[in-house]
């Protein structure tokens, strides 16, 4: 068999297997990967809020968070929304198929700088998997952060990711807000947007900082919500979306203004965002 | 001048064949064809090579090919895993010297802006280092500036030696080489005998006088600021981006452009990952997966494509990403004029009083 | 030129805005020009050089104008009025809504031509065109070029110079080069034996960028950001750089301009590295006049043989 050649090349991507499929939602598919060589699963290392080039062979690579902590590496875990032609073809695979990973890639939430504080997760469907990664890393080293309050929502109940584990963010100390869009039989949490939600609940700023990731039209009425509620610009953390195909700052596409989202993205203060063009 | 070197011309085809043993030589030459049409081509003896011509199309791809391998995956039976199958990777590549002779030194001076994104980093773009690393310039000073050239506006000029390795000088009957870098000094050695104190003398003399020219009018190196203000003036970008037809053509014809795409091409599981040039002013740019597209219509594409070279590049790197070469204004279906708009940003209050 | 602007300037209050052409970067490059005031009127150039079609940019700007009243006005040579004709057949432009100066037109200049005619490649300063003749000034002094010489390929098998469609037609008509449709470069390329044609044509298409200038300044090739050419879900094309894709762009491209190219030459003036690409729409538009007798653009009130449907029809 002819040798791999492992060198420094960027664009080779690790190969791994799917450990483990779980359907979310009708159109989210969580992926539990591991890398196939030992070593390399074991020296694994990323920060919360980095993503992953996954590959499908013959069809392409997407960019998808890896949300899964860093306080957790038996497997890299990535929740994926059907959308086009890779993520189509990624809802095809099954479990111990082989898929090509290219990670860690991209900066990270600045936990450090988070200890000691207040947290407030805003989430919005597929939107909940970067805050994931974060708010998992918050559980597993609960007594270094504050109150940590999720607000998460989506269309309707079926359409929540991680349903299974609601009960295990509670047990650590996670006050969890859900809320959907309409009435549904049998829901008995809040209905309403999470703009609207927020507005309700109204988190205090102080010693707090927000951070939120979901759909355009929800994180534009959410940082104006926050806004209302009185938190500075460096109070709140989202993440860019941008089509990427590189990851690695060469391609050219990802960029607003002279700042690249691949590279020095995909976590941004609100106080960044205000400097770039508004090329949103 | 301490070293230099003569080449008659009638010994050039000759000199070419001579390197062509040792590296892949590319030339500017045109076809038996269409003699009017002048690109970089490999060095086969016979080619007609045309050092009194610019090419259409610049040297970029002779290091960064309109196409290439990045890697193979091939599918391996193997009833150990679960699938039944494994994938095999293999991003094996091979790199023979190169040696770019004869093209205009705002060609070679377009591998500057490539250098510092693909060979510095944060991640080094493994296929074009490889390459660079064994690529020899021979540049020729350039004695015929047309009406789209604009070098020394964007802080070069026609007898510029940065990116080079060595320069032609056009003298009586043929060229002085002049070295600039020890690749150079090694490469030219064996090609050309030494030149005579009259032929450095008028080779020096050229070199002066070329020196003094100015091609392009004013500076456009110092606008970053002035792109920043212009952002949001969305009359001053139709103004002059109405015609434009938001095709490829400048983006492929530039030295300096860069952005790529990477596609898989295969059947089932065996095929290769490629990347292929790409443009910014194509839609699908930046259109993602659910339909949103920041840079939507042409306005906002050609705004990134003047932003990147004049203002986001200087930004990240220090420079402008463009050589003046003029090949976008010149083969424009349009003639859209990229020195017009970026010479027209700072003129808010005039333009507005 | 005088009776141009006279014309436009007297009817300005009543236009949205003019499009014509303007002195480029040089004089030897009129380029499109979005003329929105009186003022503007002044740039307005007419000369062999002004090469563009302007019904190109037809479509996107009638669906971006505001609803004034006023008409666009718009400059068309006699290719570029038959452009707009096919345009108003298929629907993509309300004529209506356009006031068509027509443009009896010499002959437009082949740029590389004129570049070998020419002694001097000094840059041009002044451009001036009389009785078939070019005159070209620079720092080397004045030369005459006869137009004849340095004509575009397509200008040489023109019969429709005089526009068609126009509102008003500003000039004295001029005798057409051709009265009877001419395909002798079609037919030159189809003598050549199988191999010969294949050989020709990898070498042509080996030099293709795919930088679909050619679809882009085509007025037909309405689909712009959806081509197939380029979409991945279905896969038509790869990104390999080799002439079997490039061959199927362009077959892509040609098929899809079948009774619709209205031969204006746009596709092949514009590429970069001198594809004869429009002989492939030529051959299309030779099929479309033997088998229907078909001109496309020629008759606004025409629906074009493809969106019809004849069982009747003979030697399909
Ligand atoms: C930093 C970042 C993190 C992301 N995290 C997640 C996640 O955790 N879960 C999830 O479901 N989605 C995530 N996305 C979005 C996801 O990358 C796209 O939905 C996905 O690339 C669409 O690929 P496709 O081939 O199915 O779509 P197509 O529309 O067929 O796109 C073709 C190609 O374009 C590129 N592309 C298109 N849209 C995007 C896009 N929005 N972002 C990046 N590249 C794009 C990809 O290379 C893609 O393969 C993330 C995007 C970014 C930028
Ligand atoms: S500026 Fe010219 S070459 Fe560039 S996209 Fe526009 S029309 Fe094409
Ligand atoms: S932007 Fe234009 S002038 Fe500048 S390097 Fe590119 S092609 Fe040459
Ligand atoms: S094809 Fe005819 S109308 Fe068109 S530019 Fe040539 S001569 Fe003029
Ligand atoms: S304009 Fe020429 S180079 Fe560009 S895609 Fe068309 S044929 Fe190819
Ligand atoms: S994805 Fe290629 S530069 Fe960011």
């Amino acid at each position: 068999m002819p040798k791999v050649v492992t060198n420094d090349n960027p664009y080779l991507p690790h190969m791994g297997t799917i450990r483990e499929i779980i359907q979310e939602t009708p159109n989210i598919k969580t992926f539990r990967i591991v890398l196939d060589d030992p070593e390399e699963m074991a020296a694994f290392r990323f920060e919360p809020g980095q993503v992953g080039q996954l590959s499908v062979f013959g069809v392409g690579e997407s960019t998808f968070v890896i949300n899964s902590p860093p306080t957790r590496r038996e497997y890299l875990q990535f929740s994926v929304m059907k959308t086009g032609e890779v993520t189509r073809a990624l809802h095809r695979l099954s479990e111990g198929d082989p898929i090509g990973v290219r990670a860690p890639l991209g900066n990270s939430f600045p936990v450090d700088e988070l200890k000691g504080k207040d947290i407030l997760f805003v989430g919005g469907g597929i939107g909940m998997a970067p805050l994931r990664t974060l708010l998992l890393t918050m559980a597993d080293r609960r007594e270094e952060f504050g109150d940590i309050t999720v607000i998460y929502g989506a269309r309707s109940p079926q359409d929540l990711c991680y349903r299974y584990e609601f009960d295990e963010w509670k047990a650590a100390g996670v006050n969890l807000i859900l809320t959907v869009d309409r009435e549904f039989p049998g829901w008995e949490e809040r209905v309403g947007f999470v703009p609207t939600v927020l507005a309700e609940e109204a988190p205090s700023p102080f010693n707090r900082v927000a951070i939120t990731c979901g759909p355009p039209i929800m994180i534009k009425f959410v940082l104006a919500g926050l806004k209302e509620l009185g938190y500075e610009d460096d109070q709140i953390l989202t993440t860019l979306e941008r089509r990427m195909k590189c990851g690695i700052g060469l391609c050219g596409r990802c960029n607003i203004g002279d700042t690249y989202v691949c590279v020095d993205g995909p976590v941004f203060s609100n106080t960044q965002l205000r400097r770039m063009v508004s090329e949103l | 001048m301490e070293q230099a070197f003569f080449l008659a011309d009638a010994e050039l085809q000759e000199a070419l064949a001579g390197l062509s043993a040792q590296a892949d030589v590319w030339v500017p030459a045109s076809d038996a064809r269409k003699p009017g049409l002048v690109r970089f081509r490999r060095f086969q003896p016979g080619l007609t090579v045309r050092l009194d011509a610019r090419s259409l199309v610049s040297a970029k791809e002779v290091l960064f090919p309109r196409s290439e391998t990045l890697l193979r995956f091939t599918k391996e039976k193997d009833l150990s895993v679960p699938a039944g199958h494994r994938i095999h990777l293999d991003d094996a590549r091979t790199v023979r010297p190169v040696v770019v002779f004869g093209c205009r030194p705002c060609d070679a001076r377009g591998f500057l802006t490539f250098d510092p994104v693909f060979t510095k980093g944060p991640y080094r773009d493994p296929y074009y280092s490889e390459r660079r690393e064994k690529t020899t310039f021979v540049s020729l000073v350039c004695r015929d500036a047309d009406a789209a050239c604009f070098c020394s506006a964007v802080g070069s000029g026609p007898a510029d030696p940065e990116g080079s390795d060595a320069q032609l000088i056009p003298v009586d009957g043929g060229y002085v080489l002049r070295p600039v870098t020890e690749r150079g000094a090694a490469l030219l050695e064996p090609i050309g005998r030494t030149a005579a104190p009259e032929q450095i003398r008028e080779a020096q003399d050229v070199l002066d006088q070329v020196g003094r020219e100015t091609v392009g009018e004013g500076s456009l190196t110092t606008l970053a600021e002035a792109f920043r203000a212009r952002f949001q003036d969305p009359a001053f970008w139709h103004a002059h981006i109405d015609k434009c037809l938001s095709c490829g053509l400048c983006t492929f014809v530039c030295p300096t452009c860069y952005c790529f795409t990477i596609t898989d091409e295969a059947r089932g599981l065996n095929g290769e990952r490629i990347r292929s040039w790409d443009a910014c002013m194509f839609p699908h740019f930046t259109l993602e997966a659910s339909g949103h597209n920041p840079r939507p219509s042409k306005v906002e594409r050609y705004r990134n494509r003047v932003g990147h070279k004049f203002s986001y590049f200087p930004a990240r790197y220090g420079q402008v990403a463009c050589c003046g070469c003029g090949r976008c204004v010149r083969h424009c279906p349009v003639s859209v004029d990229i020195r017009a708009v970026v010479r027209d940003l700072p003129a808010q209050e005039e333009a507005h009083a | 030129m005088d009776t141009l602007h006279a014309h436009l300037e007297a009817l300005f209050d009543d236009l949205e805005l003019v499009i014509g052409w303007e002195t480029g970067y040089e004089p030897l490059r009129p380029t499109p020009a979005f003329l929105r005031s009186r003022e503007d009127l002044s740039r307005l150039v007419w000369n062999p050089l002004c090469a563009p079609n302007l019904s190109v940019y037809l479509p996107g700007i009638l669906k971006d104008a505001k609803e004034t009243g006023k008409k666009i006005g718009v400059c068309l040579k006699g290719c570029d009025s038959r452009s707009l004709g096919a345009l108003v057949q298929e629907g993509f432009v309300e004529r209506e809504r356009l006031y068509v100066v027509g443009l009896p037109c010499p002959g437009t200049v082949d740029p590389e031509a004129l570049a070998e005619a020419r002694k001097s490649s000094a840059p041009v300063t002044h451009v001036s065109f009389r009785d078939g003749l070019l005159a070209i000034t620079s720092r080397d002094g004045t030369e005459e070029i006869e137009l004849e010489r340095v004509l575009a390929r397509r200008c040489r098998r023109c019969r429709h110079p005089n526009p068609l469609h126009a509102d008003v037609i500003l000039g004295d008509p001029v005798p057409p080069r051709r009265t009877e449709p001419s395909f002798s470069d079609v037919d030159a390329v189809e003598a050549m034996s199988l191999e010969e044609r294949r050989a020709y044509w990898e070498e042509e298409l080996s030099r293709c960028l795919r930088c679909y200038a050619c679809r882009n300044a085509c007025p037909l090739c309405v689909c712009r950001d959806r081509c197939l050419a380029e979409s991945r879900t279905p896969k038509w094309t790869t990104q390999r750089d080799g002439v079997r894709d490039k061959f199927l762009f362009h077959m892509i491209h040609a098929l899809h301009l079948a009774g619709r190219c209205t031969e204006c030459g746009e596709c092949e003036r514009v590429c970069p590295v001198g594809i004869p690409v429009a002989l492939f729409k030529e051959k299309m538009a030779r099929i479309a006049l033997e088998l229907w007798d078909y001109q496309a653009g020629t008759d606004p009130a025409a629906t074009p043989p493809l969106q019809t449907f004849d069982p009747s029809e003979t030697g399909i």
